[in-house]
């Protein structure tokens, strides 16, 4: 009775991790913008998530949980490569339901864009925060700093953002108003 | 006590990710009422926090990822095309505001910020908005009437629900004022034609109205009027509506 058990376990174990994997893998792209790599860092977390399953202790708590080992996977990618690998986003001209317009994917080019130029530990905390929406203390235990420096890393973050959103305004205020007037 | 010079960018920063004790999350309300500046600060970190969920909301595909799989979602794509226009209108009024701020006239800058923040989430559920006014100036009635008009439009092309309650105080109950207000018959058309919309008179605004005048205001049909616009504002802030200000 224990192994159909610990099967169906297993099983629906492995249900709930392919649910997450596409939030798993747009926030890992968020870090690296590397669609192979994010790729990459899902399917490891993935197998060490059904590795070590059993030391999930609380279902509610499985979020956290698998972010965590997201995040330790890209640390450890981080720190076989240096931390201060270059990563170059990479244009897909052909994202169908993204780009179909031309506004939007410029907005969502300079954004990713200004993500890119965070450092970091900055650029982790702000897509944790804004994009997966984890609160400060989740994002404290999945990066393993106090909350105090996520809250801290959160601010500065957006403050940058703010300053270069406000840049792109500027630049390119005229064609977007000669777009609107057609 | 906290007052309004204790309203710092961190504690704005912890404001919008509701992380204040419920004390200072409604002083700053109170505080957004009167204070355009600090609406407008508000609204970028808003807009800032929506545009980071926005640009990773669809990334290049995953090897894993099928394609039946991609395109299941319909309504979150309509729901994105819808604030397509909008997220724009973040840059037209960061950019444009300093300098010139009636060059836009449907999106103005700070109500963009707050377009933002409700259209990106638009997937996510039925939008509440509330379109305050408190003026009976021809140009700033006109300006938040239209921009009702493009709210019900925009949200009506995307299929996505959306409940709007445009709040008078004031002098801006006048516009629902038979004989007295030109706005009655556009108003009418509103209420009748969007389920979704509702209209409010401040109670306090029509009682000081009715001493000041001394005869009965009368307001026209489908108006709501039981409360003030100082407890119907925030206790929808509190619930999470968007506050665009007119």
């Amino acid at each position: 009775m224990k192994v159909v058990r610990d099967l169906v376990a297993a099983f629906s174990m492995k249900s709930e991790f392919a649910a997450r994997r596409n939030k798993l893998y747009r926030i890992a792209y968020s870090w690296c913008h590397d669609p192979a790599l994010a790729d990459d860092l899902v399917q490891e977390t993935i197998y060490k998530a059904l590795k070590n399953a059993s030391r999930l202790r609380d279902v509610k708590t499985m979020d956290s949980w698998l972010y965590r080992i997201l995040y330790n996977c890209w640390q450890d990618y981080l720190r076989v490569k240096g931390r201060n690998v270059e990563f170059v986003e990479m244009h897909d001209e052909d994202q169908s339901g993204q780009a179909d317009n031309y506004q939007q994917s410029q907005i969502v080019k300079r954004v990713r864009s200004s993500v890119e130029k965070l450092p970091l530990p900055l650029r982790e905390v702000v897509t944790l925060a804004d994009f997966a929406g984890f609160s400060y203390a989740q994002i404290a235990e999945i990066t393993e700093v106090p909350i105090g420096t996520v809250m801290s890393r959160l601010f500065r973050a957006r403050k940058s953002l703010k300053e270069q959103l406000l840049e792109f305004g500027s630049e390119d205020i005229s064609e977007f108003k000669l777009r609107r007037i057609k | 006590m906290m007052n309004i010079n204790d309203i710092t960018e961190d504690k704005l920063n912890l404001f919008i990710d509701e992380q204040l004790d419920s004390d200072e999350m409604n002083f700053i309300h109170e505080a957004m009422l009167d204070d355009k500046e600090l609406r407008e600060r508000v609204c970028q970190l808003k807009a800032v926090r929506e545009l980071i969920g926005y640009a990773y909301s669809e990334v290049p595909p995953s090897r894993h990822v099928n394609t039946g799989q991609k395109r299941s979602n319909t309504y979150a794509g309509r729901a994105v095309a819808a604030s397509v226009l909008l997220v724009v209108g973040v840059v037209l009024g960061w950019s444009t505001y300093e300098y010139s701020p009636n060059a836009i006239q449907a999106i103005s800058a700070e109500n963009t910020f707050q377009y933002v923040a409700n259209h990106v989430k638009a997937e996510h559920g039925t939008r509440k908005i509330i379109l305050h006014i408190d003026s009976s100036d021809l140009k700033v009635v006109n300006s938040a009437l239209n921009e009702a008009d493009q709210l019900l439009a925009t949200y009506r092309k995307a299929n996505a629900p959306i409940e709007l309650d445009i709040i008078t105080n004031k002098s801006g109950i006048n516009i629902l004022r038979p004989g007295m207000s030109p706005y009655i018959d556009r108003i009418k058309e509103l209420i009748d034609n969007n389920e979704a919309v509702a209209v409010y008179a401040c109670d306090r605004s029509v009682a000081k109205a009715l001493k000041k005048e001394g005869m009965a205001i009368e307001l026209m049909p489908g108006v709501t009027k039981d409360k003030s616009a100082r407890e119907l504002i925030p206790e929808r802030l509190k619930k999470g509506w968007v506050y665009i200000k007119a």
